[in-house]
């Protein structure tokens, strides 16, 4: 008669396996699991086809989403089994754990408490609840772990070093499963009397699943099947009074709690991610539960075919090998049949070579796998859920848990539109998708995204649902928010910038206000600078989003003519570092003024640029760039270009300052020392002209200067230097005038004087006159 | 660590009948015997075809352990446990083995004691080098007799591999991978057909039941001849690791030196496990190129810096208390000892040490002694 308790573990095949046979044999005509009664309404959503495990039930004070608690359910839960099972027999399935509403409340209630008192202990059982409830169903194990590891005494005294291992080889690979409940209560009964006592929230909440259980009773149901943690599986076979229950649970603190599901990932299953003691291996235990026959030998062919996949050597013999291994392994360790530890050590030895690193692919895939559940669309969600749902819908953008990419061309309505879908969650703190680096050929209309849908988003969800109903509202509003926080102009032009991407018009107009707000009260210059390029670009691309722009354009102007004015006593007296800084912004200023192409600005700007050229406290490397620059834009010819290299290469400048010239002027590309032959000389000149000391001082900076050259650049200087000498030589032989630098025959190490000995009796060999030669007149 | 538990295993007392114990060294077989025997008495397991020891039995005279009948089996192999199952049970599935690892990660020594545990034999062995011809891994011929009687059976001179065929043993191939990749291509057959054809008689050897190889190979090996992927399909590989923790390789240094040391006669006191937890913490901080408290980077030398070599270095120190001192180990009878062996480079090696002593040595606790010992070698 009456109460049927079933002890299992969370997640485990074999008791899943199990226990729907027994439930087969039992025919219960109700199910109570352990788990939040908050959910009850939503278990009929299981009916539906399009829920599909990996699902989590999810449950959150609306107040405060941060605190969600999930109930992650496999295919392989006997959680989910059972459900399922009283699904199909029509039969109910009601949760019978706490409430969360309770322990949610009762959580909140010792936070407050632990911060009111902090000079006093936070009570022992404090951090245990939060994780307990952080893990939701799986959060099992690490709390028995806590309470002084039973089942740990329990697989120590069967002689296993490691407790998963004894509890895998026990339970879930028993073939036959007659009397294993019978015998999973009996041990939990004798570890139960041996341990210490229980957590005053651990009683409260086996008092409720008592209670539960007598609520149904009263119902007038007959068989009751529990399916609980083995760990409360006794306190759940035998009670008698409900008084002292009724007492636990009186008065327990409320607050409102809402209840759904949402798809989960086995990856998020497998503990490694971050949510507590879950299953390590989803993947394998799936493949168990799906493939029971056989499954090793089914295992090594996926793995095999997974690493042919990869181009890696995967052949049917080496896969044959594997499995004889981990059968000889098996057998050799006493067990029914190989475990994982003995598939992944023969895939290890065999397929992979005893080079881990397949194996860790096999991990990644297969072990753990990237399955993602689906559920009903019916499913209760919050508003802002149900519009990204619609626009991803709308927009065919599914979401999966693979690593997608996604290439948008920006010219078309539904690709742009996809662009600022994307654009608006980044600002909502989903980050889906994320951008990656556009190769230059596809120009500024694509975009490529790498988009994957993580579950925890939903979380995020949710929590930015307090910004909006809507996707673009939401984001819009996030964006507002954060430009009133903003505190440096480059965090504002910075969000204008993505403001415009993802298409939030009247986030734009806030910002830009603020904006202005900012830049006029603004004193530093180099902030201005910061924040140039990002309106630049908003103002001459805004028209590619058909985003409404003309607000930019008087804020870009003003903080032209601020930068215009700022910029010559900005630059005196800096370091090394700044000046670095500030050779960096002066370029990407001109890049914005490229951008822009507007004549006036040009002349401005370049005025400010010679202004800084002919002012000697401008430091060396920021007067290189400038010269650059200038010269770019044809405002100074190449005969300025030589008197300037001449000037600032002159021995009495400094050598060091001399040698940031040449690095500013030379950044980012040689090609400019290659074709401008005047400059080269000049180099050479300064180069052949150093002490041999400076010129070990100077090395650093100039082999700084050169190395950010590509190597055919380098290639063509070298190449260059030696035609140069070649011709040099030639020169002075045939013609016999002397060598325009000096510094050329030394280089080739000539000794001049005994070379100049043998001309003559080589021009009666060659019978040549040799005309104008320096030592011939003597 | 508890001296009492480490079972203490052997004593020359137990040799062969008909082996002079002065021999520098005893094969494992002959080491262990007493072991060995007291396995074979009490294994009643199913065992594979010519094998003395039942799988099970292997793993335990590898990895030590109480026999019901009280008798403490030493443990041979110190470290993860599966390592040796994998091995065992590559052998039982008659798939060949290769053992992979860091130089003196217990390769050769692992491989000695499979072959004397299964097939109570590990003489078979073929010590692979650059010039090793095929004769080495099939047969030569004695070339007298081969002139004088013509091809036969008796003028033919068999290779270790092609007795341990014939007998149904383990043979043994140790640095695998310097063997030339021809000869090396030899064992294809061996091992797919489990037969050495020998064409000038018209005939074949076929391997007896119990026939397998083990092969050990170095991964740092500079030179190394890479194996064909038709050979490596054909063995099963299990990389021996480095010693995981401190107090694994402790003991691990601590047992071997307690055993050379009685093989060698050396009259000292074994050193104290005090010495030779700083011998094995140098070795690792050095290694690993970080303190074991993860505080401070170091730079590693050239060299493996392998538990054998630490484990050379507390033997010579023993040696050189034995003879130059009180018998008792110290800092100074090591110092000159773990200096040569992690200075193999006499510039870059040179610049690694002085500057751990320096660093490290010099500001530990107690360790004073050993950082004016190791100054005054340098």
């Amino acid at each position: 008669m009456g109460v049927h308790v079933f002890g299992i573990r969370h997640h485990g095949p074999g008791c899943a396996r199990s226990l729907v046979g027994a439930l087969r044999i039992l025919r219960p005509d109700i199910v109570l699991i352990e788990g939040p009664p908050d959910a009850d309404d939503i278990v009929t959503l299981l009916s539906k086809d399009s829920m599909k495990p990996p699902v989590a039930l999810l449950l959150y004070p609306p107040d405060c989403p941060q605190r969600a608690v999930f109930y992650p359910l496999a295919v392989f839960s006997p959680e989910w089994q059972a459900l399922r099972y009283a699904q199909e027999q029509h039969i109910p399935a009601r949760f019978m754990d706490l409430p969360q509403s309770h322990r949610l409340a009762l959580e909140s209630e010792e936070t407050n408490a632990g911060e009111q008192s902090p000079s006093q202990d936070r009570t022992p059982h404090n951090p245990d609840a939060a994780q307990d409830s952080a893990n939701g169903l799986s959060g099992e194990a690490s709390r028995i772990d806590l309470q002084d590891d039973p089942l740990g005494v329990l697989s120590l005294l069967a002689g296993y070093s490691d407790r998963e291992l004894w509890w895998e080889q026990q339970v879930e690979q028993r073939q036959d499963p007659s009397g294993l409940f019978e015998a999973i209560m009996e041990a939990m009964i004798e570890l139960r009397a041996h341990a210490t006592v229980s957590l005053q929230h651990e009683a409260q909440r086996e008092a409720s699943m008592r209670q539960t259980i007598r609520a149904t009773q009263k119902e007038g149901f007959d068989k009751i099947a529990v399916i609980c943690g083995a760990w409360h599986a006794p306190v759940l076979a035998n009670f008698s009074s409900s008084k002292a229950d009724a007492a636990l649970l009186k008065g327990l603190p409320k607050t409102k709690v809402i209840a759904t599901w949402i798809p989960w990932t086995y990856s998020r299953l497998a503990s490694r991610s971050g949510y507590g003691a879950g299953v390590t291996s989803p993947g394998w235990y799936h493949h168990l539960w799906a493939s029971p026959d056989r499954a090793p030998v089914r295992w090594a062919i996926y793995a095999a075919r997974l690493l042919r996949g990869e181009d890696l050597d995967a052949s049917s013999a080496a896969v044959i090998e594997t499995v004889r291994l981990a059968d000889a392994l098996a057998a050799l360790r006493a067990l029914p049949m190989p475990g994982l530890q003995e598939m992944n050590e023969a895939l290890l030895a065999v397929l992979c070579g005893g080079d881990p690193g397949p194996l860790r692919l096999i991990r990644d895939r297969l072990e753990v796998g990237d399955q993602l559940g689906t559920v009903p669309d019916e499913t209760p969600t919050v508003p802002l859920q149900r519009d990204l749902e619609a626009q991803q819908r709308r927009l065919r953008l599914p979401p999966t848990s693979e690593i997608k990419t996604l290439d948008l061309d920006l010219r078309k309505d539904k690709d742009r539109a996809r662009s600022r879908l994307l654009h608006q969650l980044q600002h909502l703190g989903i980050p889906w998708g994320q951008p990656q680096p556009v190769s230059r050929k596809s120009g500024t209309f694509h975009e490529l995204w790498q988009l994957r849908w993580q579950v925890e988003f939903v979380v995020a969800l949710i929590e930015a649902s307090m910004w909006g109903n809507t996707v673009e509202s939401a984001a819009s509003a996030a964006v507002q928010s954060r430009a009133d926080q903003a505190q440096h102009l480059a965090e504002l032009t910075a969000l204008v910038d993505s403001a415009v991407l993802a298409g939030l018009p009247a986030a734009i107009d806030h910002v830009l206000n603020r904006l202005q707000a900012q830049a006029a009260v603004s004193a530093d210059v180099q902030h201005l600078m910061d924040a140039l390029p990002a309106l630049a670009r908003v103002a001459r691309y805004g028209d590619v989003r058909q985003t409404p722009t003309g607000h930019v354009v008087p804020i870009l102007d003003g903080l032209f003519e601020r930068i215009v004015i700022g910029l010559p006593g900005a630059c005196a007296s800096l370091d090394e570092e700044a000046a670095g800084r500030m050779m960096n912004r002066i370029g990407s200023v001109q890049e914005s003024v490229d951008l822009l192409d507007n004549a006036h600005q040009r002349q401005a700007w370049q005025q400010v640029l010679q202004q800084l050229l002919a002012n000697d406290s401008t430091a060396g490397l920021i007067r290189g760039r400038c010269c650059r620059l200038l010269l770019e834009q044809r405002v100074i010819d190449a005969q300025e270009l030589q008197s300037q290299a001449r000037l600032q290469l002159s021995p009495a400048v400094p050598p060091l300052q001399a040698a940031a010239w040449i690095e500013g002027l030379l950044f980012g590309s040689g090609l400019m020392l290659l074709h401008q032959d005047p400059l080269w000389n000049a180099l050479d000149g300064w180069l052949g002209g150093l002490a041999a000391e400076a010129f070990i001082e100077l090395l650093p900076v100039l082999r700084r200067a050169f190395a950010g050259f590509q190597p055919p650049e380098r290639r063509s200087m070298t190449e260059k230097v030696k035609r140069l000498t070649a011709g040099i030589c030639q020169r002075a032989e045939t013609s016999g005038v002397n060598a325009p630098s000096s510094a050329a025959p030394e280089t080739l190490g000539v000794d001049r004087e005994r070379a100049d000995r043998v001309l003559p009796v080589l021009a009666q060999v060659l019978g040549v006159k040799l005309v104008g030669h320096p030592n011939h007149g003597k | 660590m508890n001296r009492s538990q480490v079972p203490r295993s052997t004593t020359p007392a137990s040799l062969a009948p008909g082996e002079s114990s002065s021999v520098l060294r005893h094969r494992a077989e002959q080491e262990f015997a007493h072991e060995l025997e007291e396995l074979a008495r009490v294994d009643d397991r199913p065992k594979p075809p010519n094998w003395r020891l039942s799988p099970l039995a292997a793993r335990t005279y590898l990895l030590g352990g109480k026999l019901e009948n009280g008798f403490e089996v030493s443990p041979k192999y110190i470290g993860n446990a599966r390592l040796i199952e994998i091995a065992i049970a590559t052998l039982a599935t008659d798939r060949a083995l290769l053992l992979f690892g860091l130089p003196g990660t217990a390769k050769s020594w692992v491989s000695e004691h499979l072959a004397a545990a299964i097939s109570g034999d590990s003489a078979l062995l073929i010590q692979g080098t650059a010039g090793l011809d095929e004769t080495a891994l099939r047969y030569g011929w004695n070339y007298a007799r081969l002139l004088a009687e013509g091809p036969s059976l008796d003028a033919l001179v068999p290779s270790p591999m092609m007795r341990a065929m014939q007998t149904g043993k383990l043979a043994r191939v140790e640095e695998f991978t310097r063997i030339s990749s021809e000869v090396q291509d030899t064992l294809i057959t061996i091992l797919s057909e489990k037969t050495l054809p020998i064409p000038e008689l018209d005939t074949t050897v076929q391997a007896q039941k119990g026939f397998n190889i083990i092969a050990t190979a170095n991964n740092r090996d500079k030179g190394v001849n890479e194996l064909s992927s038709a050979l490596m399909r054909r063995f099963n590989t299990v990389v021996l690791p480095v010693p995981e923790t401190l107090e694994a390789e402790i003991e691990i240094v601590e047992r071997r030196v307690d055993q050379l040391g009685r093989a060698l006669e050396l009259p000292a006191e074994k050193p104290a496990l005090q010495e030779i937890r700083r011998i094995v913490t140098v070795f690792r901080e050095l290694r690993e190129g970080i303190t074991l408290d993860g505080k401070t980077k170091l730079k590693s030398p050239s060299g493996t810096l392998s538990t054998a070599e630490a484990i050379s270095v507390a033997n010579n120190g023993m040696a050189m208390a034995a003879y130059y001192g009180d018998g008792v180990v110290r800092a100074g009878d090591f110092a000159a000892g773990i200096t040569g062996s992690i200075i193999k480079d006499p510039v870059h090696d040179r610049v690694v040490w002085l500057e751990y002593l320096q660093t490290v040595v010099k500001e530990r606790d107690g360790w004073k002694d050993l950082y004016r010992a190791c100054r005054e070698v340098l």
